[in-house]
């Protein structure tokens, strides 16, 4: 038992994090938004160190990496709240495409959206090169040029959704199944919310110290150090949920094939634990931050949008919530992992 | 990054599950009164001599040496068990863990290996009538003495000193301010004057501690006089954190709640709480295993307190939703929500604890 990070998991989270906050300031996200600037900031930065190919086997030309060395780069992501198709293009995509969209995917030539079963949806669309769609319980593969898409405009004005009409011509079917699939996209996003949740917490407790109210920082207000302590607790709790299922979802698979309900459950958990957190943490943020967190002028707003649009996708907390009911309720034997 | 347990950790697992399996007894009764002690004591006795009692302290004083990883196993495997709960927990909890860093040689030996096999029970003696959260005001004194110290002044809600045999506590020896100028002092308990008072569930499990003059020699002062603070405090972060309340406890409790809840069959939204109280559970575990392998235990232990109290509240609130009526008569749920409840109170209330964490670990302003 270690549930340490390996230096070069921390390396590597660190690399990440480095080139996102270069490349992908917060002003990069309104440039992205209002179309003023690049629409996919810091993609191309981490296409060079290699992130787009940490999943994508050796024998594809990525790096053959698992989930768990993976996890906490994914984690910035979400701190940076990078735009773009990031899940699915480096956590879905390696587990569905061919080997020769593989090779183009880990050199970051190559940009995925998906909607899988359960999605409505296909995020960030416009910025994909290729759709994986599910369609009548089977998987296929669209140029988006050939896809009809229709954008939903909504909570998050960087992650774009779409709805997305296939005429038939054009698809190619897809041989792999989702489950796995879905699965490391479930833990990625919930790895982002951690990420996200770290910086609306970070920057609430920036503004509450340098904010001065009655004469004194807010930050040394009792009512409002509570709130932020609530969401530290909450965010230190939810991280190892996620790391966890991040682990099982990792070669060597310990837990499968036996335990594929300990599987589900651990990603339920991670999804459900990290939503909630993030939420929290969103609620807080806005409050701490009063009017001036409610306006469009504020870069806040773009970590409270994406935390919102980011909680529905594959699963809201709510759904994962009631798996976890039935799996913890509902089977005979309740057996913990590790 | 490896979530198995080692091979010697399930060894040490497997084997201390067959020994607990074949030796925990069943409900005692209560450790709050006189008999329960001493029934708790003795059970005690039997752990020790299977070197139960302390896995994680050295070999020589009556431990296996056991990695942190492996005390966390042995706690798990105990509170599954069933096994009872930890009379001698002030001891080896949280006078011990200062005992190995700021004790001399001769106080380790004389104490050390008498608390692992429960001879002397300790209770601790640091409230007081007028300081409770606000510890740095305490006003017992201790005033120099021939070969020692005299202790004067009140200690109070000290957990089962009513039947223990020493006491640890704090003393203003020096005349300064708050924090500055106090003892850590260990005293025996035979010539303090205590009076029992009973607790909610109505056992006689608090004492306030009357000190008049009791002398005690400087060999049983700990660290140095007038350094006593900086002792406690790191006495406190054990009494929040792993070592007083690890999470195999817990999820004794949530193995037991979803238990109770499929015999019983509830509707789905007192159902979806109990799942949630579960993984609860699993989340202290798996932040806890964290929390080992990066080495950090320090001020991050104000969140874990907060988290298992809050968590064991939860725990037992929906136990007794479960039951209904048949949960508000005599039985161990209601003993557990009862306790349960003290939780966010004792070892600093959950309200310093969340200032704690904003402060020291967020960095806002005091
Ligand atoms: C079951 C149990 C066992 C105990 N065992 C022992 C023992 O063995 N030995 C021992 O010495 N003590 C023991 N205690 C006492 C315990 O340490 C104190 O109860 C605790 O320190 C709180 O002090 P108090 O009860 O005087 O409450 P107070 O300090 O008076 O607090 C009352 C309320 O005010 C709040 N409050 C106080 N100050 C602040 C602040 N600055 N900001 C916000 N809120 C504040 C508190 O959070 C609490 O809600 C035990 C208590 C319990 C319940």
């Amino acid at each position: 038992m270690d549930f340490a990070f390996t230096d070069d998991q921390l390396a590597l989270a660190t690399t990440v994090r480095k080139v996102l906050a270069e490349h992908c300031p917060p002003s990069s996200l309104r440039a992205s938004a209002q179309q003023t600037g690049a629409r996919l900031p810091g993609w191309s930065q981490l296409a060079e160190v290699g992130f787009f190919g940490l999943l994508v086997p050796e024998s594809s030309e990525g790096l053959g990496l698992g989930l768990v060395d993976a996890i906490l780069a994914l984690e910035e992501t979400g701190r940076a709240a990078l735009p773009g198709p990031v899940v699915e293009t480096a956590a879905i995509a390696p587990f569905l495409l061919t080997p020769e969209c593989l090779a183009r995917l880990a050199a970051g030539d190559l940009r995925v959206s998906v909607r899988l079963g359960g999605q409505v949806y296909a995020p960030d669309a416009d910025a994909a090169d290729l759709l994986i769609i599910e369609h009548r319980g089977a998987l296929h593969t669209i140029s988006s040029e050939l896809a009809r898409l229709t954008p939903q405009p909504g909570v998050d004005p960087v992650r774009r959704l779409f709805s997305v009409a296939v005429e038939g011509a054009g698809t190619v079917p897809l041989a792999a199944v989702a489950p796995p699939a879905v699965r490391v996209a479930t833990v990625a996003v919930a790895a982002q919310l951690i990420g996200l949740a770290r910086h609306l917490l970070e920057t609430s407790v920036a503004y509450a110290r340098g904010r001065t109210q009655f004469g004194a920082p807010i930050g040394s207000f009792q009512a409002v150090k509570h709130l932020l302590a609530d969401v530290a607790i909450a965010v230190d709790f939810a991280a190892p949920l996620v790391y966890a299922a991040a682990v099982a979802l990792s070669p060597p698979f310990k837990l499968l094939p036996a335990k594929e309900t300990e599987l589900d459950r651990a990603v339920s958990a991670a999804k459900a634990a990290a939503g909630e957190a993030a939420a929290q943490a969103a609620r807080v943020a806005l409050q701490v931050h009063g009017a001036v967190g409610y306006t469009d002028e504020l870069d806040l707003r773009y970590w409270l949008a994406r935390v919102w649009s980011l909680d529905p996708a594959y699963g809201s907390a709510a759904l994962h919530r009631s798996r976890l009911r039935t799996a913890i309720l509902g089977s005979p034997e309740l057996r913990r992992w590790p | 990054m490896d979530l198995e347990f080692t091979e010697a950790e399930r060894e040490f697992r497997a084997e201390a599950r067959d020994w607990l399996a074949a030796n925990a007894p069943g409900p005692l009764p209560s450790m709050d009164t006189r008999d329960g002690f001493e029934a708790h004591r003795e059970w005690e006795h039997r752990l020790a001599e299977a070197r139960y009692s302390v896995v994680s302290w050295p070999v020589e004083y009556g431990g296996r040496a056991a990695t942190r990883i492996e005390w966390l196993i042995f706690e798990e495997e105990y509170w599954a068990a069933g096994a009872p709960g930890r009379v001698s927990q002030n001891g080896i909890f949280l006078l011990a863990p200062v005992l190995f860093t700021y004790g001399t040689a001769a106080q380790r030996e004389r104490f050390l290996r008498r608390m692992a096999r429960a001879d002397d029970i300790w209770a601790q003696a640091w409230s007081e009538p007028e300081a409770g959260s606000d510890l740095a005001s305490l006003t017992a004194r201790a005033e120099p003495a021939p070969g020692g110290w005299r202790l004067y002044g009140r200690k109070t809600w000290s957990s089962r000193a009513a039947y223990a045999d020493w006491g640890f506590g704090l003393f203003r020896s020096h005349d300064q301010p708050r924090h500055k100028g106090l003892t850590y002092f260990m005293f025996s308990l035979d010539e303090v004057e205590i009076r029992p008072i009973p607790q909610l569930d109505g056992e006689p499990g608090f004492a306030e501690l009357y000190f008049d003059g009791v002398f005690v020699p400087d060999d049983q002062v700990l660290g140095t006089p007038g350094e006593g603070w900086r002792i406690a405090m790191a006495t406190t972060s054990s009494e929040r954190g792993l070592t007083l309340r690890s999470p195999g406890r817990f999820m004794a409790t949530a193995d037991r709640l979803v238990r109770l809840a499929r015999e019983l069959d509830p509707d789905p939204a007192l159902a979806d709480q109990i799942a949630r109280a579960w993984l609860d559970a699993e989340a202290y575990r798996l932040h806890t295993y964290r929390a080992v392998a990066e080495g950090e235990l320090g001020s991050a232990t104000s969140m874990g307190k907060v988290f298992w109290s809050e968590l064991d509240i939860r725990l037992h609130t929906l136990a007794l939703q479960l039951l209904g009526e048949r949960g508000v008569v005599a039985g161990p749920w209601l003993d557990g929500y009862l306790f349960s409840l003290a939780g966010p109170i004792y070892a600093g209330t959950n309200e310093i604890q969340r200032t704690i964490v904003a402060e020291r670990v967020l960095g806002l302003p005091r």
